[in-house]
């Protein structure tokens, strides 16, 4: 072989554009946010924490920014809980009931959020069963938008577990539960906390099924960000989307330790 | 190993595998399965402003107006449009990010740019619309450096149209394309390449007659998936195109939340996830193929 790059200088210029396009708008949030001016400038006018003071003492920003971490939370604990029953069912059984499940499961995916978000609306307002415009009935769309997360997650990290394991556990008297906990429960744990860690960052970044369902006056923090982008660049809310980005950055990382992130997205 | 499939049936006595699966199922059924039919079934009743309920007289009035009212069946095209564009874009500049993530062996670095990819996946896309705004506004940072330096007298018209929404569907949908091919230019063998090139191809040659056929099923299964993503997008197109590129999803949040026309908010609902579902079923048929049939 002649001695050249492995990339092409055109497809590696076109990369890194691409590349620019992804986190360049993150860089001028953060910086946004750290920016001691009254709105970002060009170049900025300096550095200062002021706006991520404001933001903490914030009512509208700090309340959404915490109703969201309690929200994404229930809403990971609840699918999780759900999604990992699920995927070791999904994972052991051949029958052809598990394989159109594991479809089914993946739906909400593939619904537009809009419309998921109206149709639990809907459903909540002619049933009339106190779910519309409620945590609760919120949660619910986010358990569901966030289950495929899980199921995909734990799942693939149970590809070539070895059963016989747990078979040695239960013939040197393991009762079935207890091999199941000891066993298999502590190897597919990085699977499993992989799947909790994508859930709740979906949970906590959700907007399109959350426009429907939102509890007046409790915003979440991507519908509390959205309303005040509509009027101006309010630079608190550029501070609590550093809080934000550095939560997401922090679960990435963390999960792409805990599993093959390859294997989950398929990539 | 035939004993595979039952054996936590056996290891728990008289437990039986489905149980697990019970919780989630019944779950869905409420939650998922009834309100999207209810959804569907609603928007075959006659639309009454401000009531919803479900009745057993079923017309195709609000299709029909759907699809003879240009401000509706545009925003049907509009929105098949946009999709489409922001398919083509993503791929010209998703394809050699994937490229080079695909090529670049050493470990770290393979991890450190799927990291990036995927973060920026998952971070809130109003959050990263908030970054593109400062930058793309009349009084933003683009407009801004280009006055300061006299290049330019009137600010360009960079968002609030449909190139800003592009943008930012663009923005949004990179990362899913990068993923859709990355692991399929992964899996076309170096040696394929070499061949043609040992045959007397150019480096250009052997891409595009050996690489880029190699890799249709990815481009196909990404630009499907963007496609899809992009047509179901409400904040995108609300914040980039500030209400003046009025797609599928802004008409049905207008329908129910301003005008309280159910019905008719449903029946553009069902036509938003229709069109989704083809894309989404196609883009299914093509990951089974990259796949080999292994999904």
């Amino acid at each position: 072989m002649r001695d050249e790059p492995a990339v092409s200088w055109p497809m590696r210029a076109v990369a890194i554009l691409a590349l620019v396009i992804l986190l360049l708008p993150v860089v001028i949030v953060v910086l946004a946010g750290l920016n001691a001016g009254e709105y970002l400038t060009f170049p900025p006018k300096g550095l200062s924490l002021r706006w991520v003071i404001a933001f903490l003492s914030s009512p509208t920003f700090m309340g959404a920014y915490l109703y969201s971490f309690v929200l994404a939370l229930v809403a990971t604990l609840i699918s999780t809980v759900l999604g990992t029953l699920a995927a070791v069912y999904l994972s052991r059984s051949r029958s052809r009931a598990a394989a159109i499940l594991r479809g089914f499961f993946m739906l909400p995916v593939v619904l537009p959020g809009v419309v998921l978000g109206l149709a639990l609306y809907v459903f909540y307002v002619t049933t009339d069963i106190g779910l519309a415009r409620s945590f609760p009935g919120l949660l619910i769309g986010h358990v569901l938008v966030t289950f495929p997360f899980v199921i995909a997650t734990v799942t693939a990290s149970m590809v070539g577990f070895d059963l016989s394991l747990e078979e040695a556990a239960r013939s040197l008297g393991a009762s079935p539960l207890t091999a199941f906990m000891k066993i298999t429960l502590r190897l597919i744990a990085p699977g499993i906390s992989a799947g909790a860690i994508f859930a709740f960052i979906v949970s906590f970044g959700q907007f399109e099924t959350t426009l429907f369902l939102t509890v007046p006056n409790h915003e979440p923090l991507p519908m509390a960000m959205y309303i005040s982008l509509r009027y101006k660049f309010e630079p608190t809310a550029a501070a609590a989307g550093i809080f934000a980005i550095a939560l997401v950055a922090l679960s990435t990382v963390v999960s792409a330790r805990l599993v093959s992130l390859r294997r989950v997205f398929r990539a | 190993m035939r004993r595979r499939g039952v054996s936590i049936s056996e290891a728990f006595g008289g437990f039986r595998l489905w149980w697990l699966v019970l919780p989630a199922f019944l779950f869905f059924l409420a939650f998922f399965v009834v309100p999207v039919l209810s959804l569907l079934a609603i928007s075959f009743n006659k639309t009454v402003p401000g009531v919803v309920t479900l009745t057993d007289a079923f017309t195709l009035d609000n299709f029909v107006r759907i699809f003879t009212r240009p401000l509706y069946y545009e925003a049907i095209l509009r929105s098949i449009g946009l999709g489409v564009v922001v398919a083509a874009v993503a791929l010209v500049l998703g394809y050699p990010l994937a490229f080079l993530i695909a090529k670049t062996e050493h470990p770290g670095r393979n991890t450190a740019l799927m990291i990036l990819v995927l973060a920026s996946m998952q971070l809130d896309m109003v959050i990263r619309m908030y970054g593109l705004m400062v930058l793309m506004g009349d009084t933003g940072l683009i407009n801004s450096a280009l006055i300061g330096l006299h290049l330019i007298d009137e600010p360009l018209p960079l968002m609030y149209n449909a190139f800003g929404v592009v943008v930012g569907l663009v923005q949004v949908t990179l990362p899913f394309m990068v993923l859709s091919l990355v692991g399929i230019i992964r899996a076309i063998h170096p040696s394929l390449e070499e061949a043609a090139r040992s045959l007397g191809a150019s480096r250009g040659e052997a891409f595009r007659r050996v690489v880029l056929p190699l890799s249709m099923p990815g481009i196909l299964a990404g630009s499907l998936l963007v496609f899809a993503l992009s047509i179901s997008s409400y904040v995108v197109p609300a914040l980039m195109g500030g209400w003046k590129v009025v797609v599928l999803p802004i008409h049905i949040y207008q329908q129910i939340a301003e005008a309280g026309r159910w019905q008719f908010g449903a029946a553009v609902a069902a036509i938003l996830f229709l069109t989704s579902l083809v894309a989404v079923f196609v883009y299914h048929r093509a990951a089974v193929l990259t796949s080999g049939g292994r999904t």
